[in-house]
């Protein structure tokens, strides 16, 4: 919710932000959509039902529910006492308010239709660079604050190359870009970012969350998926290329209905073989199956509609207008659909049953032994109806087309959301997995509604939204702290300034072997094993870990292979995902594990030894020079004054430290220590340790 | 030179004078507008996830040690005596029983009750019947409180194991360890809050997604300590790094940290010099916790640290575990007396499909010491009143014999969820009782069952929480250890 400056009592309450959370929270689990578990007969989330037993509009005096709220006998307070969930003082005078000011209700935004409204007119218009800046401008207007000012060059080409490419820049392109004076040299440096190869990488990384992707089956066993890699290699191809968002989901949900075959449909398919499945001797197959298939309809609904429609899956949802019906009607499209391989490549891919088909039936208490009654393939009957020819049973490809329609008011608001959160940290709503009643409504509607219909209006391109949002002021804003939003706004969701976020887990791997000069920059193929200590591995009863050779070990961080029983530490410890459900949004911790990892896991260990050689080898002039290229390297930047006399001091200290070890303290070159001349050691020594502690500083870990 | 801790109370008294991190404080207060104890699901942002926090009541239990034996232990073998089950040798269980039961393996149209060789006598003022495997676990009766009555809805191993240690037979659900580090915080700076200790034969089923936080935040999981040199992955400096140097980088990284804090104010970097403050003093007190050099001869005896295995041709739960378990337990004390918060000590594995009789031995022999000796050091320490100890598995095995297609003689038993035994002591609990009961064949349970569930809610309830209001927005639902479903028992309480 936001925070918003207090002292507006007599403003007019309003149902979808301030009252429908309270009801859904407190009020819809025994008195919400749900028939079975309804209690006294009273719903309180349908008006006509709440005015006729509850409520009397502006009247709290004579509503029920108010005399339950305010009763003191314990018989009759509501929520009762043994609820965990009561109401606090300020959400019972919401309610009264609400009731006194006629109890309207709202129906949920998320449902509505979306509307594209023009950009809103602000007051101050300079700066300002495309329509998203009007939205956020008017909001902040409204709040009396105004922007940031533009992070400074460096500053900005590191951001928008970490976050579109995942990688940090080189020096020189930061040089050429700090010098490019045209007026759309900025533009020009997206551009370019955007055709990169790695564009791919790194938005396939962000899609593979959402797509619960991992390279075994989990469970017991947990054995290796030695194709599971195609379908990666796929959605960074499709990335690369563009692929519009109906397509890329149309083929991921319905490849292989599409009316012309092909690998790459196919292939697109293995989206929904990534779910973990149990493969346990012993265990009941069908229950296990159930599962599986159970997994598909709840990421369908989390990746694409964001909506917790697996809450379905025991009884009718408790705040979002979805039956269990509903829930086995989406089921069914799954329930004649096979795991099968395509026939060249291996890759995992779905098929279709066509003869012996399933009957599909409601389970109770979402019980697979217990089949109530029968139910077709259908949407959400909330939402707008699926278009097919009479007389046919609708296909995963009528959903998959449905899901992409324009009328469909969730697909392109999650998609929209989903890229906002990637380039701010936070979406605009941000519970990116729960547009739903319970969820947080977005902090601004309207462009959210814009980017959304913006989106199909320009073929469903990724790029493009990207594009539009990374050019925006807003977002090119410092990301520094600002005393004066502490009060206001402490989560920044008016964006008055940018936000600094903290690497991803394969982010921060792929930064440190980049700027050490050890980074194997192929991409695709299978996944790659670095070292890792025996015993952590074998805590499972999985396959060896056999150790990748060469340049292989030193390959992005998304190429690693998940085994789902025994993730690699790095990654977990910088919050990577599980694999275990679609991950629609990463914490992002901040542990003295963290630190233990920064400083003393071999690969960043390797990276500080080789970028200490690097520097010594690059920088013929010792002192300032080499000390500034280091910071350029790391933070693309200068070191500022104070920095620089930090660095000076740590320098002498460790060369002193060093040459009173001498040979012993030139084993932190590790196995570099050869490739430098006798002459340089004790320096590229000295080095190591410097760049060790620039590449564990907390900026080397953000993107400011 | 400055020493390493002399060092750090000294940057951080300079950083608390200069730095303006109180403005973090600030915007934490105006967000935590919260009616309880994390309540609305989750912390605010700014909020350190480790720092200790009250619980909703006082608790009984400050810690926990939780003792997991994967694969499912005989209970009628070990807690939960049946004389019945002689008398059946060879006969099929009478047909109410069997019923609609699944099972991963047998037969059951064919299989036939299995006789045990066990001897059970009362042991404790209590008279509590335990086996004549675990006679010194035995001498402890007076302080353990049996549950008989145990029953899970799972039979097959890894949704067992989820189950038991996360409450949900489904990957991703974050185990008991993480809620209550979740719900409590860090009781320790300089150790991790929740830590595991893992032996093993065949290896773990589920991994680490035994100890994992699942939906919560990482910084909740388990953090495995290893057998080796480096107890912590990472912890020792690599090679070529002495402790001086790394003392020095430590000191420059956060004099860098410090500078960039004053030019742009993000908060954040107060919480990153912090982490590095809290993993350089983990770099001594890790070493520190594992080295029991330092311990008496008569408690390393008492553990068995150097004790001898008697020899076996194979088995299941691995050769060559006898110390290890012994220094598992140990250190769990260690741990403990330290501020860890929750310690998983596991064994994998105790699936006795075949070979029953002479594995379950060799695996009793392995814990019945050093678990024994942890209990009566931890009471001699006074820390049981405040420490829950717990042993427990998935699930128990079958009265009837295992007769699998293929299997040759029947020499062990299949899983069975129905009825199981389980034990808590210390920590609040009331020690010297059985708890429920399971019928003549501990088939199903015949008086007081405890669920998974109840079972959580129990040791939460210890812990001082109430499991109804431990909860976590997940995917749009107020996500609890328990589900919907658990109630403290009770009866198990001091």
């Amino acid at each position: 919710m936001l925070v918003v400056a207090s002292g507006q009592a007599v403003e007019k309450v309003d149902f979808n932000r301030e009252v429908r959370p309270i009801l859904a929270g407190k009020c819809y689990a025994c008195h919400g959509p749900d028939d079975d578990k309804r209690e006294a007969g009273l719903r309180l989330d349908v008006r006509e039902a709440a005015v006729a037993e509850a409520i009397v509009p502006g009247n709290p005096a004579a509503s029920e529910v108010w005399q339950r709220i305010i009763s003191q006998d314990p018989d009759d307070v509501m929520p009762p006492p043994s609820s965990p969930k009561q109401l606090t003082s300020a959400e019972r005078a919401t309610l009264k308010r609400w009731i006194e000011q006629g109890a309207e209700y709202q129906e949920h935004w998320a449902f509505l239709p979306i509307k594209r409204e023009s950009p809103p007119r602000v007051k101050k218009v300079e700066g300002l660079r495309n329509p998203i800046d009007a939205f956020i401008r008017a909001r902040l207007e409204q709040e009396g604050l105004s922007p940031a000012a533009e992070a400074g060059r460096a500053s900005l080409m590191r951001r928008v190359t970490l976050d579109l490419i995942g990688l940090p820049p080189a020096p020189e392109e930061v040089a050429a870009f700090v010098k490019d004076q045209r007026p759309d040299g900025y533009e020009r440096l997206v551009d370019q970012l955007l055709i990169s190869p790695h564009f791919g990488e790194r938005w396939g990384r962000h899609w593979l969350d959402m797509a619960r992707y991992a390279d075994s089956n989990g469970f017991l066993g947990d054995g290796v998926r030695p194709n599971a890699w195609k379908f990666r290699d796929w959605v960074i191809a499709a990335i690369n290329d563009d692929l519009p968002f109906d397509e890329f989901t149309i083929q991921q949900l319905a490849g292989d209905l599409l009316p012309e075959q092909s690998i790459a449909a196919l292939t697109a398919t293995g989206f929904h073989r990534n779910a973990a499945l149990n493969t346990e001797a012993g265990s009941d197959k069908e229950e296990s199956r159930f599962q599986y298939l159970a997994d598909r309809v709840n990421t369908t609904g989390r990746v694409w509609m964001g909506l917790t429609v697996g809450c379905a899956q025991c009884h009718t949802h408790k705040y979002d207008p979805i039956t269990i019906r509903d829930y086995y009607s989406l089921y069914a499209f799954f329930n004649n659909t096979v795991d099968r391989d395509e026939p060249k490549t291996k890759a995992p891919a779905l098929g279709e049953v066509k003869e012996e088909r399933r009957e599909t039936y409601v389970h109770l208490a979402g019980d697979y032994a217990r089949p109530g009654p029968p139910v077709m393939p259908a949407s959400l009957s909330a939402l707008p109806p699926m278009k097919i020819a009479a007389e046919t049973e609708a296909t995963r490809l009528d959903l998959a087309q449905w899901l992409v329609s324009p009328e469909h008011p969730l697909t392109s608001r999650v998609a929209v959301n989903q890229v906002w959160s990637r380039l701010f940290g936070t979406g605009l709503v941000s519970t990116p997995d729960d547009f739903g009643v319970s969820g947080e409504s977005p902090s601004h509607p309207e462009l959210l509604d814009w980017l959304a219909a913006e989106l199909m209006r320009q073929g469903w391109s990724r790029k493009a939204l990207i594009r539009l949002i990374v050019t925006s002021a807003t977002y090119r804003q410092s990301s520094a702290h600002r005393a004066d939003l502490v009060e206001v706004d402490p989560l920044n969701r008016l964006l008055a300034r940018q936000n600094r976020l903290r690497l991803d887990a394969e982010v921060l791997r792929d930064s440190a072997l980049r700027t050490s000069g050890l980074l194997t920059r192929s991409i695709g193929g299978p996944s790659i094993r670095p070292p890792l200590p025996g015993d952590i591995f074998d805590v499972g009863r999985s396959v060896k870990w056999e150790v990748s050779e060469g340049a292989e070990r030193y390959r992005r961080g998304m190429y690693i292979l998940t085994m789902r029983s025994v993730l690699y530490p790095m990654l977990t410890t910088f919050d990577a995902p599980d694999a275990t459900d679609a991950c629609v949004r990463r914490e992002r911790s901040n542990t003295p594990l963290q630190a233990l990892t920064l400083m003393n896991d071999p690969v960043f260990v390797e990276a500080a030894q080789a970028l200490a050689v690097r520097v010594v080898k690059e920088v013929p002039e010792r002192g300032t020079v080499r000390v500034k290229r280091l910071f350029e390297l790391c933070l693309a930047r200068q070191p500022l004054v104070d920095e620089l006399a930090e660095a000076k001091r740590f320098y002498r200290e460790q060369m002193a430290r060093v040459k009173a070890g001498r040979e012993a303290s030139l084993l932190v070159l590790g196995e570099r220590l050869d490739e430098v001349p006798s002459e340089q050691r004790a320096e590229a020594a000295t080095y190591v340790a410097l760049a060790r502690v620039l590449m564990n500083l907390d900026e080397f870990i953000n993107r400011e | 030179m400055m020493s390493p801790n002399e060092w750090l109370t000294q940057t951080r008294r300079d950083f608390l004078a200069t730095s303006s991190c109180g403005l973090g404080t600030l915007a934490l207060a105006s967000l935590l507008k919260q009616d309880g104890l994390l309540a609305d699901g989750g912390l605010s942002a700014g909020m350190n996830p480790l720092d200790a926090r009250l619980s909703h009541y006082a608790p009984k239990a400050e810690r926990c040690i939780f003792i997991f034996l994967e694969g499912g232990p005989s209970q009628m073998d070990l807690f939960d005596p049946k004389p019945l089950l002689n008398e059946y040798d060879g006969k099929p269980l009478p047909d109410s029983l069997v019923g609609d039961q699944k099972f991963a393996f047998l037969q059951k149209e064919t299989a036939t009750v299995m006789g045990t060789k066990r001897v059970f006598k009362k042991h404790g003022q209590c008279g509590m019947e335990i086996s004549d495997l675990l006679p010194q676990i035995a001498s402890c009766a007076d302080d353990i409180a049996l549950i008989r009555s145990m029953h899970t809805t799972q039979f097959n191993h890894l949704p067992g194991q989820l189950m038991l240690n996360c409450g949900a037979p489904l990957l991703g659900r974050p185990s008991v360890g993480s809620w209550v580090t979740y719900g409590l915080g860090n009781a320790t700076q300089e150790l991790p809050s929740y830590v595991v200790m893992v032996s093993k034969g065949r290896g773990l089923p589920g991994g680490s997604s035994t100890w994992s936080s699942g939906f919560l935040p990482s910084s909740y999981g388990g953090v495995m300590f290893r057998n080796g040199a480096s107890p912590v992955l990472n912890l020792a400096n690599p090679e070529g790094i002495t402790t001086e140097m790394q003392a020095a980088s430590l000191g420059a990284i956060n004099d860098f940290n410090r500078l960039r804090h004053r030019h742009i104010g993000d908060p954040e970097i107060a919480s990153r010099i912090n982490s590095y403050e809290l993993a350089f003093r983990m770099q001594s007190a890790a070493p520190e916790l594992v080295d029991i050099s330092g311990e008496s001869a008569s408690t390393l005896e008492a553990y068995g640290v150097n004790r001898a295995e008697p020899p076996i041709k194979s088995n299941l739960g691995g050769i060559g575990n006898y110390q290890v378990f012994s220094r598992h337990c140990l250190q769990a004390r260690r741990m403990v007396e330290r501020g860890v918060r929750f310690v998983n000590i596991i064994h994998a594995s105790w699936d006795h499909h075949s070979n029953l009789d002479p594995q379950l031995a060799h695996n009793c022999g392995m814990v019945d010491q050093p678990v024994a000796a942890l209990l009566k050091d931890l009471k001699q320490r006074g820390l049981l009143d405040t420490t829950l100890v717990v042993w427990g598995s998935e699930f128990g095995r079958t009265a009837l014999g295992e007769n699998r297609v293929g299997g040759k003689a029947v020499t062990g038993r299949d899983h069975h969820p129905g009825a199981f035994s389980l034990w808590m002591a210390g920590g609040g609990v009331k020690g010297g009782q059985v708890y429920g009961e399971s019928d003549d064949f501990a088939w199903k349970v015949a008086r007081d069952p405890v669920s998974i569930h109840d079972f959580h809610a129990t040791i939460l309830h210890l812990f001082g929480m109430d499991h109804t209001k431990l909860t976590y927005r997940f995917q749009g639902r107020d996500f609890r250890l328990t589900d919907v479903h658990g109630a403290v028992v009770k009866g198990l309480l001091a």
